[in-house]
């Protein structure tokens, strides 16, 4: 339920959640939750809607897909308030006092452009580059002018890192943390970080959104989310994508002129990105179903142990991760670990964990392939030739390595039963980038 | 591919080998096996005679809450509930009323529908108030019954209701004066008739209890429920 009309400003919700007393308002716009012509359409998510299976009695409909977010039907109007920017205009909102290198500063003055004219961007920065930090000057240009500001991300991970991290940079500015999980009540604020789901119930009313690793599940390739973010932003509002691994609808959009583009190859610890080595094992993928690993495996896993040097452990499936946590152990080597994956119970202690070295390395599926940092690890990927290993996850598991400027390098182990085209198509990302890197 | 409408994983249409054979017609899968195993029928168990709640070792049959209406109503009256009111029946009973996805209906209309007119019975559905009816849409109980011929003889009185049922306790809920009226040009349908009311859950039984004493005073012959969960 609204509390207040503030809460309406650049949103929409449901007639339904307007307490009677707000009602009457004249600022108040209306328009159909449910469109009946020229197909039956879901105003709010933009689904096309099957007549037979969103029918209601008496000649209503409903959208049943986006109804998690409560439901859209005919019996009700969509409402919401012009965003009408009320906030003040500070100068030196910016409260972060550190450095950028030249190359983030660059990038920097490119992303205050893109906010400033209001453009359609692409920045596809290598992983480790500092993204964040490049926002803050393009934030604070926003602030300066009253705009308001939202950093979207699919994965609610990455959300929920940012969030202390924008807090701690504008310290005088409100900003809000919104995802499904999550307890806080809305309140109108001039920075929203949300999942690109809660995009869905914004309505013009953002004059700079920036999507943060848009590449990724559920985003790519969800029409629903993509419909969300153009009712967000206002009509000509200024878009920034980032991702370090740009899928290829973005890149068609970029040849077609639809997109500008502009490329950080280079991490701010100014080192290269290190390229993966593939080591070939046959039969790997029956060896792990076995709960056996091949001896070079082991091997590796045991110099690592004893040479003290953290690491993470990617396989492909759930299933595999008390398989070869059975085979270390009949191994027998002495170490700390855990597995990890992404409906655990207990993930967020068990990455903890990992970041305070409790333990010397962590089995886990995909979900730690992005958003999450360990300074100093290095990475060994079992069956990286798995189909679910796409391209852009090879690249991003890569890109956990050597983040940290006191460790630059570090291993990147692909273990593999053929020489796949997605590892092939990781490895020649990582060459391009560290050639474009050289040209600098 | 299609989705499991409860939990959104894919489903494979799977077909028996009989069902190509047989050429028996394959009804559409609406759920996928987890979910479907995660409802508990109550057909077959043994459950207490009067409000139709499974039993334990423990429990009389009647059960002690049956015992306790005994002294409180003057007609005797037997439930039927189809399913346990477990975990899975009440984020079902979450989604298909309060979400509002009346397509949920479809997961056990047929199957109630099918008990329902094994009984031969008059089939009086529950009401909502018009409250209900204005944010939902529709009724929760006559989605249900779609595959049935049934007849609206009881509405829900015209006081809003406050709270929600669930919200409310036993003895608040005993307290409550009768919730519904009978509709004049339709309760001649009724009289020296056997109903069969149909309610989606029973909990303390005292909302349908109240509907059966009005449908007492219309002149029906007998009176019991039929529910999807208990
Ligand atoms: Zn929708
Ligand atoms: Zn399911
Ligand atoms: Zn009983």
């Amino acid at each position: 339920m609204i509390n207040h009309i503030s809460e309406l400003y650049g949103r929409q919700l449901s007639s339904l959640e307007l307490p009677s007393e707000l009602a009457n308002l004249p600022q108040l716009n209306q328009r159909d939750a449910i469109d009946l012509k020229p197909k039956l359409r879901c105003a709010r998510c933009g689904a096309k809607l099957n007549r037979k299976q969103a029918a209601l009695p008496n000649g209503q409909f409903y959208c049943y897909v986006c109804i998690q977010m409560k439901r859209m039907d005919t019996l009700h109007q969509l409402v919401f308030i012009e965003e009408p920017n009320r906030f003040p205009k500070k100068l030196d909102a910016l409260s972060w006092d550190g450095q950028l290198t030249g190359l983030q500063e660059v990038c920097a003055d490119m992303v205050v452009d893109v906010f400033k004219n209001r453009k359609r961007h692409l920045l596809w920065a290598v992983t480790g580059a500092g993204k964040t930090e490049m926002l803050f000057k393009g934030i604070n240009w926003g602030i300066a002018h009253g705009k308001r500001i939202a950093i979207a991300s699919p994965r609610i991970d990455v959300c929920i890192e940012l969030f202390p991290r924008i807090q701690a940079a504008f310290q005088k500015t409100p900003v809000i943390l919104l995802h499904g999980k999550s307890e806080q009540p809305y309140k109108y604020s001039q920075i929203v970080i949300c999942t690109t789901h809660q995009l869905l119930r914004f309505y013009h009313a953002f004059d700079i959104l920036i999507i943060d690793e848009v590449d990724v599940f559920p985003f790519s390739g969800n029409p629903m989310l993509h419909f969300g973010v153009n009712n967000a932003i206002k009509p000509n509002g200024a878009m920034l994508y980032l991702t370090a691994t740009p899928d290829q609808h973005l890149l068609s959009q970029v040849r077609r002129k639809r997109l500008s583009i502009s490329y950080l190859p280079i991490r701010y610890h100014g080192h290269l990105l290190p390229e993966p080595t593939i080591i070939k094992i046959k039969n790997l993928s029956h060896q792990i179903t076995l709960k056996s690993l091949n001896k070079r495996i082991l091997k590796m896993i045991a110099q690592l142990i004893s040479q003290k040097q953290r690491f993470l452990l990617f396989v492909p499936h759930i299933k595999d991760l008390a398989a070869v946590k059975s085979a270390i152990q009949q191994a027998h080597i002495q170490a700390n670990f855990d597995t990890v994956y992404s409906a655990d119970p207990d993930r967020i202690e068990k990455v903890a964990a990992m970041r305070n070295r409790r333990l010397d390395f962590i089995i886990t599926t995909t979900i730690l392939e992005r958003g999450v940092t360990f300074p100093g690890t290095d990475v060994l990927v079992l069956k990286a030739d798995d189909a679910i290993f796409s391209a852009a996850a090879l690249v991003q598991i890569a890109g956990r390595v050597g983040r940290s400027s006191e460790r630059p390098d570090g291993r990147v182990l692909f273990y593999c039963e053929s020489h796949c085209a997605t590892v092939r198509s990781c490895q020649r990302q990582i060459r391009q980038m560290n050639q474009r890197a050289w040209r600098l | 591919m299609k989705e499991c409408l409860l939990c959104q994983v894919p489903m494979r249409a799977e077909v028996s080998f009989d069902d190509i054979i047989l050429f028996t017609r394959v009804e559409p899968m609406l759920i996928c096996q987890d979910c479907q195993s995660a409802f508990e029928k109550l057909t077959g168990q043994a459950t207490c005679r009067q409000c139709g709640r499974r039993l334990t070792v423990v429990m009389e049959n009647p059960c002690y809450d049956c015992q306790r209406w005994q002294h409180q109503i003057s007609f005797n009256f037997r439930n039927v509930g189809l399913y346990e009111y477990n975990a899975a029946m009440k984020d079902y009973m979450k989604r298909y009323k309060f979400l509002g996805d009346y397509r949920l209906r479809w997961l056990f209309a047929k199957q109630l529908g099918q008990f329902a007119l094994k009984t031969k019975r008059l089939l009086v559905p529950i009401p909502v108030t018009a409250d209900t009816m204005a944010v939902r849409g529709f009724n929760q109980v006559t989605g249900l019954l779609e595959r049935c011929h049934y007849i609206e003889v009881l509405r829900a009185a015209q006081l809003t209701k406050n709270r929600r049922q669930s919200e409310k306790n036993r003895v608040d809920r005993l307290r409550l004066s009768q919730p519904f009226e009978l509709v004049k040009e339709k309760a001649h349908l009724i009289a020296g008739k056997k109903v069969a009311l149909i309610d989606d859950v029973y909990t303390t039984g005292t909302t349908i209890r109240c509907a059966a004493t009005l449908l007492y005073q219309a002149g029906a012959a007998s009176v019991i429920g039929i529910t999807l969960a208990r």
